[in-house]
């Protein structure tokens, strides 16, 4: 069977300056694949070049049998810096991609402040609609109940644990082929990671395929499928959740130390 | 003072609050959505004007007002999608899109009000009011064409801000306004909604310059007054919502009719640029403003 997201040699980075390269990545469909690795190694970029909010150097990315990006290398600088957008076409477009099914839900977003729960939720039902996919309306409320309570309110003046479940609602309410979530549990309370833990885990338990960047392996080890390694702008290692090691043997082995 | 004076005032400062409000929404939502400023506003105000002017009036097509006005509120609009894309969106992406917008607007209103000299001449032209004659009541007197501009203005703002709080389609541009990325990340067409919004701001500038057209006069520089009180109204009001404008908007109209009878007819754009100063020093987000930008 093919792979349901295939990444070949991506590179890319914010100019001119490099973050990542030459990553493969794969994923198979109904599969979780965890990206566990270090603060600034370029986790983060390279979800946001495979969501196309910044364009790859070079490589390709596959989603469901289709190219996503435009083929050949990124232009030379000259032609980068024109000022005609049109005319120096991006290599990869965000909303293509989102309506493709391949969602991302972005690290701590604000999301859109001054809008109510109910409205980002009717926003997002509008954008999958316009995608051309049914969104389950009532969906967002038997994942997070919370929100219920706090449908009235603006997205700012929630909390960072319910934010980050209006942001995976959202990205639910697109009914993606794929979800990408980049660090739902970040900076959030002991009590709210298990809140958010037991939602992917609900999520997961739909069978929707996700690519989960984490910093938490013994979370990452409960979910995913396989486990890459990112380290320095590649992916070091992938190994099966049996080989998963746990917190103190990966940190002896990023960072050296005694057993 | 007396009471009469008094009636008289305060109906102007409604009459000239009402066609400010018109005047500065388009600006509010560019900015608010686009994060830029329009300087090609004002020059939407008079093409919108010599469009119904030609449209309508019995020197041009003949059409009749509301024909006229009705085609070139509908031109205005696809003007605006087209200066979209010619004049704002190459540069999307920069990261000085502000500065360098302001110069292509800026080009884009010279072209378009020298277009106007080219093809209808400076001479001054007035389209024929919709209704002639005055209204009273008791102390009221308005003309009959001040008393249709606020009532389908207010109907106009009305329904605009139905569009932008209850529609779908409103409530995209919104969110696109407030959180770009996460907007592309949901799959909305950012660039259609882009357009959207500079058409719907070019659509109302365009009937703007229609009632302007028909209580005063109208010649290819008729923009640029309305566009520096857009401006001040804009400022005055705080970039944080469209709302604020409208409100920012009365406030300059009352403000202007008081001072045009206090102060003198001179000196009021003065009192108005050093209020807004003012204003800026003492509260730079705005009378109402808060310091996140959204519709």
């Amino acid at each position: 069977m093919s792979a349901l997201l295939r990444v070949e040699r991506l590179s890319g980075g914010y100019e001119p300056v490099q973050v990542f390269r030459d990553v493969d990545l794969v994923v198979e469909d109904r599969a979780c694949v965890g990206l566990f690795g270090p603060n600034g190694h370029g986790k983060t970029t390279l979800l946001r070049t495979i969501s196309g909010l910044i364009d790859p150097w070079s490589g390709d990315v596959i989603f469901d049998g289709v190219v996503l990006n435009r083929p050949g290398e990124r232009r030379s600088r000259s032609s980068r810096n024109l000022n005609y957008d049109i005319l120096v076409r991006r290599r990869m477009d965000p909303t293509r991609v989102a309506r493709a099914g391949l969602v991302h839900v972005a690290q701590g977003s604000p999301l859109f402040p001054e809008l109510t729960v109910a409205e980002t939720l009717s926003v997002a039902v509008t954008a999958a609609r316009a995608g051309g996919r049914a969104a389950d309306v009532d969906m967002p409320y038997v994942l997070f109940p919370q929100l219920k309570a706090r449908r009235q309110s603006k997205a700012r003046f929630l909390s960072g644990g319910e934010r980050q479940m209006l942001a995976m609602a959202c990205g639910m309410l697109a009914a993606p082929r794929l979800l990408m979530l980049d660090e739902p549990t970040l900076g959030l309370s002991p009590k709210l990671r298990v809140e958010l833990a037991d939602a992917v885990h609900a999520i997961r338990a739909t069978g929707v395929p996700i690519i989960l960047v984490d910093q938490d392996i013994e979370f990452l080890r409960d979910l995913v499928d396989v486990l890459n390694i990112f380290d320095h702008g590649s992916i070091s290692a992938a190994m099966a959740r049996a080989d998963i090691p746990d917190h103190d043997a990966v940190m002896a082995q990023m960072f050296g130390g005694a057993r | 003072m007396d009471l009469q004076s008094f009636v008289s005032i305060l109906i102007s400062g409604v009459a000239l609050g009402v066609l400010y409000a018109l005047m500065a929404f388009g600006l509010a939502i560019v900015w608010t959505t686009l994060g830029i400023f329009n300087f090609a506003h004002g020059a939407f105000i008079a093409v919108g004007a010599y469009l119904a002017w030609q449209f309508g009036s019995a020197a041009g097509l003949g059409l009749g007002y509301l024909p006229g006005a009705g085609l070139a509120v509908a031109a205005m609009f696809l003007l605006g999608v087209a200066t979209q894309f010619v004049l704002v969106r190459p540069f999307e992406r920069q990261k000085d899109i502000v500065l360098l917008t302001v110069i292509t607007t800026l080009a884009g209103a010279t072209i378009l009000t020298n277009l106007l000299n080219v093809v209808w001449g400076p001479r001054m032209k007035q389209i024929e009011p919709a209704a002639g004659g005055e209204l009273s009541f008791g102390l009221v007197h308005l003309r009959s064409q001040e008393a249709i501009m606020v009532v389908v203005v207010g109907a106009t703002l009305a329904a605009l801000a139905w569009f932008l709080l209850r529609t779908a389609t409103g409530r995209s541009m919104r969110a696109v306004a407030q959180n770009r990325e996460a907007a592309q990340l949901m799959g909305l067409d950012v660039h259609r909604l882009y357009a959207l919004t500079f058409g719907l701001a070019a659509a109302v500038a365009g009937l703007a310059g229609i009632f302007i057209a028909s209580i005063r006069f109208m010649s290819p520089n008729m923009g640029d007054d309305p566009l520096q009180k857009a401006i001040v109204v804009v400022i005055l009001g705080g970039v944080a919502r469209f709302t604020y404008s409208i409100y920012a908007a009365f406030v300059v109209g009352m403000i202007e009719a008081f001072s045009t009878y206090y102060v003198g007819l001179y000196w009021t754009p003065a009192v108005l640029f050093g209020l807004m100063i003012l204003v800026l020093i003492v509260k730079p987000e705005g009378l109402f403003g808060r310091r996140q930008r959204s519709v």
